[in-house]
C-alpha cells in the first residue's frame, strides 16, 4: 500500500474516532470526502504515477474511500444516539403542572331528555314535526273536541293573547296541524316537541312555561295494543328495564278509550314515597286513540283510519331522569345548574 | 268523591277488601287518590241501661240515674230528656275518651259524683257539647249491655276517595260507584228503599210504578225558562219534628265531608250522596202563594243565602222563586228566609233538573262551591227527578217522622228519547285491535246497566252490531266510541297484548331542519357554550331597559291578555333579554364569565290572526372567557371574541359572502358591533353591549352577544358538496401594505382576495402602527397562500400575481409596500 494511502487513512480515522459531535463528524467528513478533501486529491495524483501501478493505486483509493465512509456512518449513529440519550436524559416537564385550559359547553339538560326520547321513537319510526306556540282557541280547543263551555277548559288555565288566540296549553294541536300538513298520507307518525304555557303560579313543580312532547301515530291498521306497544316499549327504554309500567284508565277529550302511563317510582322504587303520593307509582304521560272527531279535523276518515296519541311532559321526565328537585332550575340559567351537565 | 266502604257494601257485596276494591276501581278509570281507614278514636264508651232515675238534690234541672253497663253500675248525673228508667244509651265510663282527645273523668256535678257521661251523639262523634234540643242516644231495649259502642255503631271504615275525571259525573255517587263495583265484580247490585221499584238508574230511566196514589198539590211548578230549568219537582212532606240523625247517618256524613244539620236536611244530603240528584227541603208553610217557579232573576234581587250572606244575584241568574220573590239560587244554595228550622212542620221537597252551564257560570260568579252545585255542573241524570224526591220523602219519614204527601207538584218539559247507539262489533276489534268476544262485550255493557239488544239489520249489510240503549244517567256517552271505551276500561288495560308497528317508517328521518339545529347545538357545545333555556314570558320593561321603542318591533310585543304578573305579560321579542338576565344572575352568584347561547322562537305582532313565530339563536358572553394560567394570558368578554364565533356559525352554516357593516342597532355599543349581512338581507347583529344599557340593567361589563336569524341561516345555507384536493403543493407569500388610519381592514383583505389569483387564504397576522409607520398610517401584514388545481404555480407567477395586488392596493386604498 502507498505510504500516502496509510497516511491518510491513519488519520481520517483517528479523526472520526475523536469526534465529538455531529458538526465535527460532518468537518471530517469535509476535510477528507469533500470536494477538496484529502481522498479525492489522492485520486487526482494517480496521473503522476507510471501507468501499470495507476490501477492498483485507484483500487487502494477506493477501498480507503469507502471504509472512510463506513466509519463516518458509524460514528454518526453512534453521535444521533448519544444526543437522542442525551435529550431524554436532560429534556424533562412537571407532569404535575395543569395542561392548556379548555371549558366544554353543555347541552341543556331538557334538550338531552328529549334527545334521548326523540332518539326512542326514532327507532320505532316516529319523525319530528314542529308546531307553532301561539295558537288559535280553535286549534288548541275546539278542534280537539274541547268546545267552548267543556269542563276541561277549568282544567287548563290558558293565557289569552285576543279573545282568540292564545299560548298553546298543549302540544296537542300539533296533531291536528301534523296531520293536516300530511294531507291524507299515510302512515302517519310523527312527535312534537315544544314549549307549552299555563296560567299556573310559579313553584317547585310548576312553571308557567315548559315542555311537552307530543305524538301521533295514524294508519289503516293501529290499535290499542300498538299503542300499549309503543308507550311500554318507550317507558322501559327511558326509565330502564326494571322500570314497571302500567296503563290506567284515564279521560281526555280528545282520546278515547284514554290512558294514563304510571312507571313504578324511580325513587322508591314502587315502595311509596313522598314524590309518588305513597302510591309507588309516577304518572308520567296520557295516552288514547285518537277520538274520532280529531282524527276527521286532521283530514282524515275515521272509518278509514285510526290513531293513537300520547303527551308527556318532558320537564317532569327530564326532573325524574337527573333527580332534580326544582322545575324552576330549568329557567334559572346558572352556570352551577347548566355546567354539571356536560359530557357525553 | 268519598266512598265509605261499608256503605258502598250496603248497595253491593264485594268479594274484595278495601285495598283489592280501589286497586280494581284505579284500574278501571275511577283513580283512587287516597285510601285510608278511618277510625272513630274513642274508648270506655258502652251500652248501658239506666236503671233507677232519681232527682237531683241540688238541682232541678238535673236527674241522678244508676246505670248497669252489664254488670258494672254507674252513677251519672244528666238532664237529658231521655235520661230515664228504662232507657239503653251510650255511656263514658269514667277514663273513657272521646274524640279531640276528651277524656271522662268521675266529676262531682253541683254537689253530687256522676262516674261518667251519658252521650249524645255529637259529644259521641266529634267530642263537643251537644246540639240545642240535642238528646242523649236512646237504642232498642234489647242492645245487650256494656258492649263497646264501637260494636254497636259502624264507628270505623275504610274510606275511599276518588278523583274522578270528568267523564265520570256518574259516579258521583255511591250508587253510582256501587253501579261499576257491580260490574266490575259481577256481585249484584242492590237498589235502597223505594227505588228499585222506581227503576232507578235503569237503561230507560226512573219511571213511575203504576198505580202511585195521586193528590191535588198545594203549589204549582211553573217553568218560564226551560232552557235553563226543565224539570222541577216538588214534594210534601207534612208533620216533621225536629230531631238529629241517628249516629250512623251522621258518621256516613262526616266520612263524605259533610257536616250533619238535622234529620231533615240530613236526609236530603244523604241521599244526594246516595243518588247523585240533589235536593232541598223548605219549609212549606214559609213559602209565600201558591206557585214555585224556576225564573231568571230580575234586576235588583238579592236574597240571604243559607250561610247568612246577603247575595245580590247577577241579573238572569236561574232562582227558585215563590210569588213574593226568589226563595233559592237553583242548584246552588237556598235561602235563609225559608230554611228548615227546629219549628218546621211540613217541607217541600225539591228534587229538579238544571242546566249544567247555567249552575256552573252562577256557582263561579258568585264564588259558591257546593256539593249540589258539583254535581248538577256535570249534570244528573234527567229522569230520576221524581224517584230520589219519592227517595228522599222515605228518608225524610224514617229520621224525622211525618207522612209524604202523596202525588208530586211537577212540571216536566224534557221529551223521554232514549238515547241509543249501533255499536259494531268491527269498530271495537278495529280500535282496541282485539276480538272481544259478543258475550263479553254484552257483559260488559248490561253490567254497567247499558241495554244491550240486538240490531235489526235494516240497512241490509251484514254488519255485526248492537242497538245500544244508553241510561240517561250516563251523559258522558253520546257516540259509538265511548262504548268502544267503556269496553275497553271493563275488559282491562292490562289484558291487551303489546304489538309493534310493522310498516315501514314515513317520511324518513327528522326533518331536515331539525338535524341541522342539532347540529348547530353540538357545535355550539364544542366551542364552550352551555345551552340556556329563558322564560319566553317578559316584561315590557325588559325591552325598554334595552333601548327599544313602541316604534321598534322589538319594543312592541305580542302582549297577554291575563298574565299573572307584569313581569310575565308578553312575548319575548328577541332572545337577548333572556340572556342578559341570565348574565345578571350569574354575576350575583358571583360566576366570573361564561358564554351562554339559546335557540328559540321570538314573537312579533302580525296583520294575520297569529303572531309571526321566528326562530333565533341568541349568545351572550360575559367575563372572563379564559382564566390567566401559568401558560397564557386571561381572555375577557369582547366583540372579536363574538365575532370570531359567529363567523364560524356562518362558516358551519356554509353562508359565503358575509359583510360586517360597522354599528348594529340598540342594545349593542355603536362603536363596538356590527350587523351581519349575507346576501343583501340582515342576519343578525354582533358586539358589545351598550354602556347605557349596562347600567340600566346594572351588569358587569364585558359583556358580549350577537343575534341570529336561524330561519335565514338554515334558509342561505348551502348543501355540503365535495371539491377535489389539490395534488400540488401551497406556496406561502407575506406581504405588509401601509394603508391610512381610516381604511377598514376587512377591505382591504376583500381586495387581495378579490384581486388575487389561485389563493387559498388570506390571513392578517399583524397590524403595526408605531414607527417607521408614520402616524395616521397602519402596517397590515398578511400572509398569503396560492395553491393552483392544475398546477405547481412559479415563482414568476406568484410575483406577478403579487404586484397586480400592490397595485390594485394603491389604486383603491393609497397603499404602499412595506419592504
Ligand atoms: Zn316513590
Amino acid at each position: 500500500m502507498d505510504d500516502r494511502i496509510r497516511a491518510v487513512k491513519e488519520k481520517a480515522l483517528e479523526q472520526i474516532e475523536r469526534a465529538q459531535s455531529l458538526g465535527e463528524l460532518e468537518a471530517v467528513r469535509v476535510r477528507y470526502l469533500g470536494r477538496k478533501g484529502e481522498i479525492p486529491l489522492l485520486l487526482k495524483t494517480i496521473g503522476t504515477l507510471p501507468p501499470e501501478e495507476r490501477p492498483s493505486f485507484g483500487a487502494e483509493v477506493n477501498s480507503l474511500r469507502e471504509r472512510v465512509e463506513q466509519a463516518l456512518e458509524r460514528k454518526r449513529q453512534e453521535l444521533e444516539r448519544q444526543v437522542i440519550e442525551a435529550r431524554v436524559t436532560e429534556e424533562k416537564v412537571d407532569t404535575s403542572l395543569p395542561g392548556q385550559y379548555f371549558e366544554p359547553g353543555a347541552l341543556h339538560p331538557l334538550t338531552r331528555a328529549l334527545r334521548d326520547i326523540i332518539g326512542i321513537f326514532y327507532g320505532m319510526g316516529f319523525t319530528v314535526y314542529e308546531s307553532r306556540e301561539t295558537e288559535t282557541d280553535e286549534m288548541n280547543f275546539v278542534k280537539l273536541n274541547i268546545a267552548p263551555g267543556h269542563p276541561a277548559r277549568d282544567m287548563q288555565e290558558t293565557f289569552y293573547l285576543t279573545e282568540s288566540t292564545l299560548l298553546r296549553t298543549h302540544t296537542s294541536p300539533g296533531q291536528v296541524r301534523g296531520m293536516l300538513s300530511m294531507a291524507g298520507e299515510l302512515p302517519v307518525r310523527f312527535v312534537v316537541p315544544g314549549r307549552v304555557y299555563r296560567r299556573d303560579p310559579t313553584d317547585a313543580s310548576h312553571h308557567p312555561v315548559f315542555h311537552q312532547v307530543e305524538g301521533l301515530a295514524v294508519d289503516t291498521d293501529v290499535s290499542f295494543c300498538d299503542l300499549r306497544g309503543v308507550v311500554m316499549s318507550f317507558a322501559k327504554r327511558f326509565f330502564g328495564e326494571e322500570t314497571r309500567i302500567r296503563l290506567r284508565p284515564s279521560y281526555f277529550p280528545f282520546t278515547e278509550p284514554s290512558c294514563e302511563v304510571d312507571v313504578s317510582c324511580v325513587l322508591c322504587k314502587g315502595k311509596g314515597c313522598s314524590v309518588c303520593g305513597n302510591s309507588g307509582w309516577l304518572e308520567v304521560a296520557g295516552a288514547g286513540m285518537v277520538h274520532p272527531n280529531v282524527i276527521r279535523n286532521g283530514g282524515y276518515d275515521p272509518e278509514r283510519v285510526t290513531g293513537f296519541a300520547f303527551g308527556f311532559g318532558l320537564d317532569r321526565l327530564a326532573m325524574l331522569k337527573y333527580g332534580i328537585d326544582d322545575i324552576r332550575l330549568f329557567y334559572s340559567n346558572d352556570k352551577r345548574f347548566l355546567s354539571q351537565f356536560r359530557g357525553f | 268523591m268519598k266512598v265509605p266502604f261499608k256503605w258502598l257494601n250496603e248497595y253491593v257485596t264485594l268479594p274484595w277488601d278495601a285495598e283489592e276494591t280501589a286497586r280494581r276501581f284505579t284500574m278501571a278509570g275511577l283513580k283512587v287518590e287516597d285510601l285510608y281507614y278511618d277510625r272513630l278514636d274513642i274508648s270506655g264508651v258502652v251500652t248501658a241501661r239506666i236503671l233507677k232515675v232519681t232527682p237531683h238534690p241540688g238541682r232541678n234541672d238535673l236527674k241522678v240515674g244508676v246505670l248497669d253497663a252489664g254488670g258494672p253500675k254507674y252513677c251519672v248525673v244528666s238532664g237529658a230528656p231521655g235520661f230515664s228508667e228504662g232507657n239503653v244509651t251510650v255511656l263514658a265510663v269514667p277514663g273513657a275518651r272521646l274524640p279531640g282527645n276528651v277524656v271522662i273523668g268521675t266529676r262531682d256535678i253541683a254537689g253530687t259524683r256522676s262516674e261518667g257521661m251519658v252521650l249524645s251523639s255529637n259529644e259521641l262523634l266529634t267530642g263537643g257539647s251537644p246540639r240545642p234540643r240535642e238528646d242523649i242516644i236512646l237504642l232498642p231495649s234489647d242492645t245487650p249491655l256494656g258492649k263497646p259502642a264501637e260494636d254497636i255503631f259502624e264507628l270505623d271504615d275504610w274510606v275511599i276517595d276518588l278523583e274522578l275525571t270528568v267523564n265520570f259525573s256518574h259516579c258521583l255517587s255511591i250508587l253510582g260507584v256501587a253501579i261499576e263495583a257491580s260490574a266490575l265484580s259481577g256481585a249484584p247490585l242492590r237498589l235502597p228503599g223505594i227505588l228499585e221499584k222506581w227503576q232507578w238508574a235503569s237503561p230507560r230511566g226512573s219511571a213511575e210504578p203504576e198505580g202511585m196514589p195521586k193528590a191535588k198539590q198545594k203549589f204549582a211548578i211553573e217553568l218560564p225558562d226551560p232552557d235553563l230549568c226543565p224539570r222541577y219537582v216538588g214534594k210534601t212532606v207534612r208533620g216533621v219534628t225536629f230531631r238529629y240523625s241517628p249516629v250512623k247517618v251522621e258518621r256516613r256524613l262526616w266520612l263524605s265531608g259533610m257536616r250533619p244539620v238535622n234529620a231533615v236536611v240530613d236526609a236530603t244530603n244523604y241521599v244526594m250522596l246516595e243518588t247523585g240528584q240533589p235536593l232541598h227541603a223548605f219549609d212549606e208553610d214559609r213559602l209565600r202563594g201558591r206557585a214555585i217557579f224556576a225564573r231568571r232573576s230580575r234586576p235588583g234581587e238579592v236574597i240571604v243565602t243559607l250561610d247568612g250572606e246577603e247575595r245580590s244575584l247577577p241579573e238572569g241568574t236561574l232562582v227558585i222563586a215563590d210569588e213574593a220573590g226568589p226563595v233559592a239560587i237553583a242548584g246552588v244554595m237556598g235561602g235563609k228566609e225559608t230554611e228548615v228550622t227546629e219549628d218546621t212542620k211540613n217541607l217541600l221537597l225539591e228534587s229538579a233538573y238544571f242546566s249544567p252551564l247555567s249552575v256552573r257560570l252562577t256557582s263561579q260568579k258568585l264564588k259558591l262551591r257546593t256539593e249540589a252545585a258539583l254535581r248538577f255542573e256535570k249534570g244528573v241524570d234527567p229522569t230520576a227527578q221524581a224517584a230520589v224526591a219519592e227517595r228522599a220523602a222515605e228518608m225524610i219519614s224514617a229520621l224525622a217522622g211525618g207522612e209524604p204527601y202523596p202525588g208530586r207538584a211537577e212540571t216536566n218539559v224534557l221529551s223521554p228519547c232514549p238515547k241509543v247507539i249501533r255499536l259494531r262489533s268491527k269498530s271495537v276489534e278495529r280500535t282496541l285491535g282485539v276480538a272481544v268476544s259478543r258475550e263479553e262485550c254484552e257483559t260488559i255493557l248490561s253490567g254497567l246497566r247499558f241495554g244491550v239488544e240486538k240490531s235489526p239489520d235494516k240497512t241490509g249489510s251484514s254488519e255485526d252490531s248492537w242497538c245500544i240503549v244508553v241510561p240517561p244517567r250516563r251523559v258522558d256517552i253520546s257516540e259509538e266510541i265511548d262504548l268502544v271505551e267503556e269496553i275497553a276500561r271493563y275488559y282491562g288495560y292490562e289484558r291487551f297484548p303489546e304489538r309493534h308497528l310493522s310498516k315501514a317508517i314515513p317520511g324518513g328521518p327528522p326533518g331536515k331542519d331539525f338535524v341541522r339545529v342539532e347540529r348547530l347545538r353540538d357545535f355550539l357545545v364544542s366551542l364552550g357554550g352551555l345551552e340556556a333555556i329563558s322564560n319566553s314570558l317578559i316584561s315590557p320593561s325588559d325591552l325598554a331597559k334595552l333601548g327599544w321603542d313602541e316604534k321598534d318591533p322589538r319594543g312592541n310585543p305580542v302582549r297577554l291578555t291575563n298574565p299573572l304578573s307584569s313581569s310575565e305579560s308578553c312575548l319575548r321579542t328577541s332572545l337577548l333579554p333572556g340572556l342578559l338576565k341570565a348574565v345578571i344572575a350569574n354575576q350575583r352568584a358571583k360566576v366570573p364569565g361564561a358564554l351562554l347561547w339559546e335557540i328559540g322562537n321570538v314573537f312579533f305582532r302580525s296583520s294575520e290572526e297569529l303572531p309571526l313565530e321566528v326562530r333565533e339563536l341568541g349568545i351572550v358572553s360575559f367575563g372572563l372567557q379564559r382564566p390567566k394560567t401559568w401558560l397564557e394570558d386571561e381572555s375577557l368578554s369582547s366583540f372579536f371574541q363574538m365575532k370570531g364565533l359567529v363567523t364560524a356559525i356562518l362558516e358551519l352554516a356554509g353562508i359565503e359572502d358575509v359583510t360586517f357593516l360597522p354599528k348594529a342597532s340598540m342594545p349593542f355599543h355603536p362603536g363596538k358591533s356590527a350587523r351581519i349581512v349575507a346576501k343583501g338581507s340582515t342576519v343578525g347583529e354582533v358586539g358589545e353591549l351598550h354602556p347605557a344599557c349596562e347600567s340600566a340593567l346594572e351588569i358587569i361589563p364585558p359583556v358580549s352577544m350577537a343575534w341570529l336569524s336561524l330561519d335565514a341561516l338554515l334558509g342561505l345555507s348551502q348543501e355540503k358538496k365535495f371539491t377535489p384536493i389539490s395534488r400540488f403543493m401551497p406556496v406561502e407569500r407575506d406581504l405588509a401594505v401601509v394603508v391610512p388610519e381610516e381604511v377598514p381592514a376587512g377591505e382591504v383583505l376583500g381586495a387581495i382576495k378579490q384581486t388575487g389569483k389561485d389563493l387559498v387564504s388570506v390571513t392578517l397576522f399583524d397590524i403595526w402602527r408605531k414607527p417607521p409607520v408614520p402616524e395616521g398610517f397602519k402596517s397590515l401584514a398578511v400572509r398569503i397562500v396560492y395553491q393552483a388545481f392544475d398546477r405547481t404555480l412559479t415563482e414568476e407567477e406568484i410575483a406577478v400575481d403579487r404586484q397586480n395586488i400592490v397595485r390594485e392596493l394603491e389604486r383603491r386604498f393609497g397603499a404602499k409596500q412595506r419592504v
